[in-house]
């Protein structure tokens, strides 16, 4: 790497040291908190993790779509999303927290409620304690073990002799997806959607992988951005590759909206005693604000941006695109969970919501700060733009 | 145009899109003479003729059922939704792939659709031609067709705007005009192409109106080269809407097995599957044939191999998610239906559905399966049979337990049933001759273009 242009080579000691002051300013807080409201401390914990762990494993997912079909989008954003699925390992810790508050999520966890519930006590086989922590267990190692093995042949592609990683890689990555598939959506039927124990929609799991796909593809977009002219990177990242970036993520807008509209067309439409109490509680009170937030800035404001060419094409414009999508997934995440709180304790919104998306957050991005400087940001096999550069000038 | 994919898939690299050799001349000639000059073979003779003897067995059932009525159909009460239903959404789930391969396979820039795109085109209209004969044919009074039409009458009646059976109208209809207009448009080239090289008077002016003028000229090119553009634009959309609606039909309504939130993507997956099995049903013997090997090329099966494994697996995605929340609903009726379709009096159907869908198409996974021609036409049989069971058990095992005890019943297709549905795919293999003894089957120009650049990577 040259060191003559180190103005503009990436720093990101500097942002990480940041991320990781905030982080744990938010978690001090945040323990504060937890003495005086145990119950909200563990709700906003669950909100801020769920929306954080969309990131590592929307890029987890993203990574083996993009060993699979290939394409040059994804050479460029290749080490963003192997930095975040490498914060895995932090991602499970982050998870134990959570075992000890689940009678403060959950109401199947709590022996008092499920006794004078027969649909809970039917539950009961799958949505116990001992059960989901095995569960939990098992996916989260799940989730390590792809990411690691992903990781560790994508270094070994770095060298030239090694043809085979290429190879590993591919044959990976199609039961790698398969089983994500499969554990995320259990993982959402386990940790969101039994929050409103009662309730059940068989497109959940899908939606809850859309949304991962989804805030993986914005979080990598405005990671690119960012890093574009920065050294290694500088001159090799075109706009065309901000242009298919910029496709697949309105791809993932139209596929959000899609399911989302979907499963609340086919409940409104069934208006069924046992679904639509979960969409009565998030169209009404003070909950009523978010869908149609939800509906122009989830999805009609960035559909309409992302139909333009020059906003695709334009990394400035397209990394508030992304920005502005990752922040609707904060919303519509927090709107997916929380009413579900209502019932038992929780508040709509907390100063200890905060806390925690800025302390699980802060110590996450710090991580995946000092994780993307670990491998050159881009794979040195990567089939290169320069042919390519040449001929569209 | 950019070419998005720098990296080529090593798997892939050991077949080309097209055989060596080829020269703009070449792939002209060897597509044109099908239609043109070659004497035509006389498989296609008995193949046209057994097809267009099932067309007239779909003629004389339906010429019954309109002097008889719909009671010489299975459907009573509770299943009043039989096999009408059943192949309706199996026909238009079929034509799903050509839409898939033509438009949103051009928008993502990917190649090797160009050998396969005119045919599965071609397959989809006559697939939804098809399709739309069943809800015709089902309307008690099929003469008045026209009222499900929203226009201002004398009588004051309107449609139902809350009717997925109303969306249903405009869907199909939107989409057999879209897919029609962009095979046509697609067309217009080679069409011109043969009338330049027909001998046949007859041929010269037939292809010569179908043509519409083409010259050839910069400014046909950039016309048409933005029309179909912006077709397959609109068509992409439909890809997806068709089959939501028609899941809708099913999951709006509050019938346990119908009323399920993954209906959407599972069914439009679902048509996906179908649809491409369809095309290999077709593909496979029609290159061994026509000897088009080396147009139609083990890349192109592969291919093809994959998607059909990928949507099959989304379909079976579909199949477990349904079997697991019937359990963790808690509630009895889903219980009940799930139960009753494991073990019930249909059992033996959705076994095999569940074989035929699910296990069959693993052996997709292994490159050395996929390469082998033979078997992929199997699996691609068997998943075409799967898909029409998965339709069956959807509508009857859902329908035939009623809430009530006392209005259970038992549902099966009468001979009537079964002429209708043999005659349609006897019509849709009779069209299908006709076109590939008409048209060519696989677009010239496009081939020519595949030559070019092909030639110019290999430089």
């Amino acid at each position: 790497m040259t060191t003559g242009a180190a103005r503009q080579e990436i720093a990101t000691e500097r942002p990480a040291r940041i991320a990781f002051a905030a982080g744990a300013l938010g978690l001090a807080f945040s323990l504060l908190g937890a003495f005086f409201d145990r119950v909200q401390f563990f709700q906003s914990y669950l909100v801020a993790y769920i929306f954080w762990l969309a990131i590592p494993l929307g890029s987890l997912a993203i990574l083996m779509l993009h060993h699979l079909v290939g394409g040059a989008w994804g050479w460029v954003i290749r080490r963003l999303l192997e930095a975040a699925t490498r914060t895995l390992p932090l991602i499970a810790l982050l998870f134990v927290p959570l075992f000890f508050g689940l009678q403060a999520l959950y109401p199947w966890a709590r022996p008092e409620l499920v006794a004078g519930d027969p649909v809970l006590q039917h539950k009961a086989n799958y949505l116990n304690v001992p059960f989901f922590v095995v569960r939990a267990i098992f996916y989260l190692a799940l989730w390590g073990g792809i990411a690691y093995f992903l990781n560790r042949w994508s270094r070994q592609q770095d060298d030239v002799a090694e043809i085979s990683a290429g190879k590993r890689l591919r044959r990976l990555s199609g039961p790698g997806l398969l089983l994500y598939f499969l554990t995320m959506s259990f993982a959402a039927i386990d940790w969101i959607m039994s929050i409103d124990a009662h309730w059940f929609s068989t497109i959940y799991g899908a939606l809850w992988i859309v949304n991962q796909g989804l805030t993986g593809f914005a979080f990598a977009i405005a990671g690119l951005c960012w890093l574009e002219n920065k050294q290694p990177l500088a001159g090799l990242v075109r706009q065309d590759h901000f242009h298919d970036l910029g496709n697949l993520l309105l791809a993932f807008v139209m596929l959000w909206a899609y399911m989302a509209f979907s499963q609340y067309l086919i409940i409104w439409s069934g208006n069924l005693a046992e679904e639509i109490p979960w969409y009565i509680t998030r169209n009404t009170g003070h909950w009523r604000w978010i869908p149609p937030v939800l509906i122009i800035f989830h999805f009609f404001l960035p559909f309409f941006l992302l139909l333009l060419r020059d906003v695709k094409r334009n990394s400035g414009t397209l990394l508030w695109v992304a920005l502005g999508v990752l922040a609707m997934r904060l919303i519509d995440t927090f709107w997916l969970i929380v009413p579900g709180f209502e019932a038992t304790a929780g508040h709509p919104l907390h100063w200890l919501d905060l806390a925690l998306i800025v302390g699980i957050g802060g110590v996450w991005l710090g991580t995946f700060l000092w994780q993307l400087d670990k491998l050159p940001m881009l794979p040195l096999q990567a089939p290169l733009v320069a042919e390519e550069s040449a001929a569209h000038g | 145009m950019t070419e998005p994919v720098i990296d080529k898939p090593t798997a892939s690299a050991t077949h080309d899109v097209i055989g060596p050799g080829h020269t703009f001349g070449s792939v002209t000639d060897k597509i044109s003479v099908i239609v043109l000059t070659q004497k035509t073979p006389q498989g296609w003779w008995i193949g046209f003729g057994l097809s267009f003897l099932l067309v007239m067995v779909l003629f004389y059932a339906i010429t019954y059922l309109l002097a008889a009525g719909v009671g010489i159909w299975g459907v009573n009460v509770p299943v009043a939704w039989g096999f009408a239903i059943v192949n309706f959404v199996w026909w238009i789930g079929i034509g799903h792939a050509g839409t898939l391969i033509s438009a949103i396979l051009l928008l993502l820039r990917q190649r090797w659709r160009t050998s396969i795109n005119r045919f599965a085109e071609a397959m989809t209209l006559f697939a939804v031609a098809c399709a739309g004969i069943f809800p015709l044919i089902h309307l008690g009074r099929p003469w008045f067709f026209y009222w499900l039409f929203p226009y201002p009458n004398p009588m004051g009646i309107w449609p139902q705007f809350r009717s997925p059976l109303v969306w249903d109208v405009f869907a199909v209809s939107t989409y057999a005009t879209v897919s029609l207009l962009f095979w046509y448009i697609g067309l217009i080239p080679d069409l011109a192409t043969l009338r330049d090289r027909a001998r046949h008077r007859f041929a010269r002016m037939a292809y010569g109106i179908l043509a519409m003028g083409w010259r050839g000229s910069a400014i046909h090119w950039h016309r048409y080269e933005t029309a179909y553009l912006l077709l397959a634009g609109l068509a992409t959309p439909l890809v997806v809407s068709v089959h939501t609606i028609v899941s809708f039909d099913f999951a709006v309504g509050i019938v346990p097995g119908w009323h399920s939130t993954i209906f959407p993507p599972y069914f439009v997956a679902g048509a996906i599957y179908s649809g491409f099995a369809m095309v290999m049903t077709l593909a496979i013997p029609l290159r061994a044939a026509y000897r088009l090997q080396d147009l139609i090329t083990m890349r192109h099966l592969d291919n093809m191999a994959k998607v059909l494994l990928t949507t099959g697996l989304i379909v079976a995605y579909g199949y477990l998610m349904e079997t697991f929340f019937a359990w963790y609903s808690g509630n009895e009726f889903e219980m009940y239906m799930m139960a009753n379709r494991l073990a019930g009096p249909y059992a033996p159907m959705y076994w095999a559905l569940l074989f035929c869908n699910i296990i069959v198409p693993q052996v997709l996974w292994f490159p050395r399966l996929r390469a082998h021609v033979p078997l992929l036409f199997i699996v691609a049989l068997i998943v075409n049979i799967g898909m029409w069971l998965e339709r069956y058990i959807i509508v009857v095992t859902s329908l035939h337990r009623d809430f009530l005890p006392s209005s259970w019943g038992m549902y099966s297709g009468t001979i009537w049933d079964w002429a209708t549905f043999v005659g349609t795919i006897g019509l849709f293999l009779a069209l299908l001759f006709l076109f590939i003894r008409l048209l060519p089957m696989i677009s010239i120009f496009e081939m020519r273009e595949l030559v070019h650049t092909e030639e110019s990577e290999r430089n």
